[in-house]
């Protein structure tokens, strides 16, 4: 079985152009354009219009390319955003399993116009509400399409009148549940930095990746991030590092000399070696080998991206 | 709370059953329960070996009054079911529970060995263990599947972790929200939670009794009263850790003193300053600094936690004198004449 590596998820609004264009060599796993928050109204149609090239564009490092597209018009964005080179949207908003069914039906009709691979397109719910977190096992379990979904807790901080602040965390429950029965049900949850990284400028690199590493300890498979600093820092803390990759080497020789002498328990490092401390073993090993194939991936995606191709500029009818 | 025919299970080692020096000399460590391991620490190529030992193994360990405990393995539960239930065990550890009717098939297995073994009915326990979020998110239907499953817990621990894909021993509470789950559960239904508060432990020992005392001292305050380990060093601390101590004793007996009082007043509750009550006075409250506080209310809800405190004291004497005269019954035996 292979491994969905998505460790970063960059979001860029659909109407920055320059972000759109230059967004590809920020090295994340993938890039989201944003039709919702980021976009005023009136600029809406313009993005949409621009929406495949920009797909194209963000895409051209190797990212695979989300659309978050807007709860009140799912259909016509989803009718700007579906091509072969989209991965897939994130229908933000969700409360009910009767969402999910619609958008996967309008996505179902679009790759039949399109002649994009029935199913292809990803669904990614992003829960903003109480409702949504209640109903979670409903909604994930709606679409086969859903293969992540994740909490927007900025929305779900407004929708229950908190305010944010990193001490006390109004949301151990929601993200506690979220991985529950996401992890449950076989998909991928996935963090947000915004607000749990609380804003960017007071954050080093080493303070962005300890909070990367609190989600990855959570459960959290990625982290879908608004501002390109924290990219490296994302991928970083859900890579297996060396040392962690030497370290589960080394319990899978012991475990391997215990196996012989006739025992599946073993002392290492003053812990226990048993079978699930082997097999976590096998899925970090396998997961380094991963994360550096998606590494190579888009490194030679960005080699043989050219540069200084422009962005079509588009026209108004 | 204190219901007086409860197993208690304060404490217990679990061993790989074909490790024979471990089982031999497990029954001599004050254990209230012995949980033999068919699962995660026998190799698969000792399996069929491994649930063949059971049978005489359970006289073995529970020579010094421990309970004797199996864990089986998921995948091959009726064939270890079969080779397990044997009378003098109390409980079957089923690891890895997802569904409901996981713990109703065990059931009926079981309720057939017991009438075929001259067990009497109903008397094995299952433990269902929750070790992944399918096991979290089925929690309530599982707890519900059958009267055998008396406590109840889990969604922690190294397979849990493997599950959410999360590194352990991270200094922060990974597991809150699926432990919180299970021990909801587990209360709505009318069965003892197995599970620990939150105790920060990056190094990953299992043999530090320090740790086991301070984990097993913030259990029972937290209403559990369940614990369990790895090395026969957390065994004593785990005892201690989960009785209450002569202080809180003789607290607990001063707070009905003092509750009584009540009686003969229109008052519902009172105010003491510790300070107040002279230090030769027997019992005596928990000194000003204690977790308790100097200004101690009491009132039904305080005279009620006294109670069950004192409950649970005897059932833990009545245990230990129990495993110690257990104990004693060997060593007698084993005397040269």
């Amino acid at each position: 079985m292979s491994i969905l590596i998505r460790r970063s998820n960059l979001i860029i609004p659909a109407n920055q152009l320059r972000m759109i264009r230059w967004g590809w060599k920020r090295n994340a796993d993938a890039v989201t354009i944003d039709l919702q928050d980021g976009v005023p109204t009136n600029e809406v149609q313009l993005a949409r219009k621009m929406l495949r090239n920009s797909v194209d564009q963000v895409g051209k490092g190797g990212a695979q390319v989300f659309v978050r597209v807007n709860a009140n018009s799912v259909y016509a964005d989803c009718a700007a955003a579906v091509s072969s080179n989209l991965t897939g949207i994130i229908l933000p908003g969700v409360e009910s399993a009767d969402q999910v069914a619609e958008a996967d039906a309008i996505l179902s009709e679009l790759e039949r116009q399109r002649g994009v691979n029935p199913g292809a397109t990803e669904l990614a719910p992003a829960i903003e509400t109480a409702a949504g977190v209640w109903h979670i096992r409903d909604i994930i379990t709606a679409s086969p399409r859903i293969r992540q979904a994740g909490i927007d807790e900025a929305a779900l901080a407004a929708s229950l009148g908190i305010t944010q602040t990193a001490e006390p965390d109004p949301f151990v429950y929601a993200r506690g549940r979220l991985c529950i029965e996401t992890i449950a049900a076989g998909i991928q949850p996935v963090a947000v930095t915004d607000p749990m990284g609380l804003g960017v400028d007071h954050l080093s690199h080493e303070a962005m990746v300890k909070i990367a590493n609190n989600a990855r300890n959570l459960g959290f498979k990625g982290m879908v991030c608004g501002h390109p600093r924290w990219v490296e820092a994302i991928n970083e803390a859900f890579t297996p590092t060396a040392t962690l990759v030497e370290y589960y080497t080394q319990v899978r020789e012991v475990f391997a000399q215990a196996l012989a002498a006739g025992t599946a328990a073993a002392p290492f490092a003053g812990r226990m070696i048993d079978v699930p401390v082997d097999e976590w073993a096998k899925d970090v090993l396998a997961m380094s080998a991963a994360c550096a194939a998606r590494d190579a991936e888009k490194q030679a995606a960005r080699n043989a991206a050219d540069a200084w191709s422009n962005l079509p500029v588009p026209t108004m009818d | 709370m204190a219901n007086p025919h409860r197993r208690l299970k304060r404490s217990g080692l679990t061993m790989p059953i074909v490790t024979e020096r471990f089982i031999n000399n497990a029954w001599h460590r004050g254990c209230d329960f012995i949980n033999m391991d068919l699962e995660d620490s026998v190799p698969p190529r000792l399996k069929d070996v491994a649930r063949n030992l059971v049978k005489q193994s359970i006289p073995v360990v529970n020579k010094g009054g421990a309970d004797a405990v199996c864990r089986i393995n998921h995948d091959l539960m009726e064939a270890d079911l079969n080779a397990v239930i044997w009378p003098g065990l109390v409980m079957v550890n089923y690891p890895k529970t997802e569904y409901g009717h996981e713990i109703r098939r065990m059931d009926e297995i079981i309720t057939r060995l017991e009438a075929e073994r001259g067990i009497r009915p109903g008397a094995v326990e299952i433990g269902a263990n929750i070790e992944t979020a399918v096991g979290v998110a089925n929690a309530y239907e599982i707890v519900t599947a059958s009267p055998r499953v008396r406590d109840f817990g889990g969604a922690s621990g190294y397979d849990m972790s493997r599950d959410l894909g999360v590194e352990m021993f991270v200094g922060f509470d990974q597991f809150v929200y699926g432990k919180g789950e299970v021990e909801l559960a587990a209360r709505a239904a009318g069965r003892e939670p197995r599970a620990a508060p939150f105790t920060p432990n990056t190094t990953g020992s299992v043999s530090d009794p320090d740790r086991a005392f301070a984990e097993a001292d913030a259990s029972r305050k937290c209403g559990f009263r369940i614990g369990g380990g790895l090395h026969p060093n957390v065994v004593e601390p785990q005892n201690r850790g989960f009785s209450p101590s002569d202080e809180e004793i003789s607290d607990a007996l001063w707070v009905m003193q003092e509750y009584r009082k009540l009686a003969h007043s229109s008052e519902t509750w009172f105010q003491v300053d510790i300070l107040t009550v002279s230090a030769q006075q027997n019992p005596r409250p928990l000194p000003t600094d204690s977790y308790l506080g100097r200004f101690r209310v009491i009132d039904r809800y305080e005279a009620a936690r006294a109670e069950e405190l004192l409950k649970w004291h005897q059932l833990c004497q009545e245990r230990d004198r129990e495993k110690s005269e257990a104990v004693a019954r060997v060593r007698a035996a084993e005397e040269p004449a």
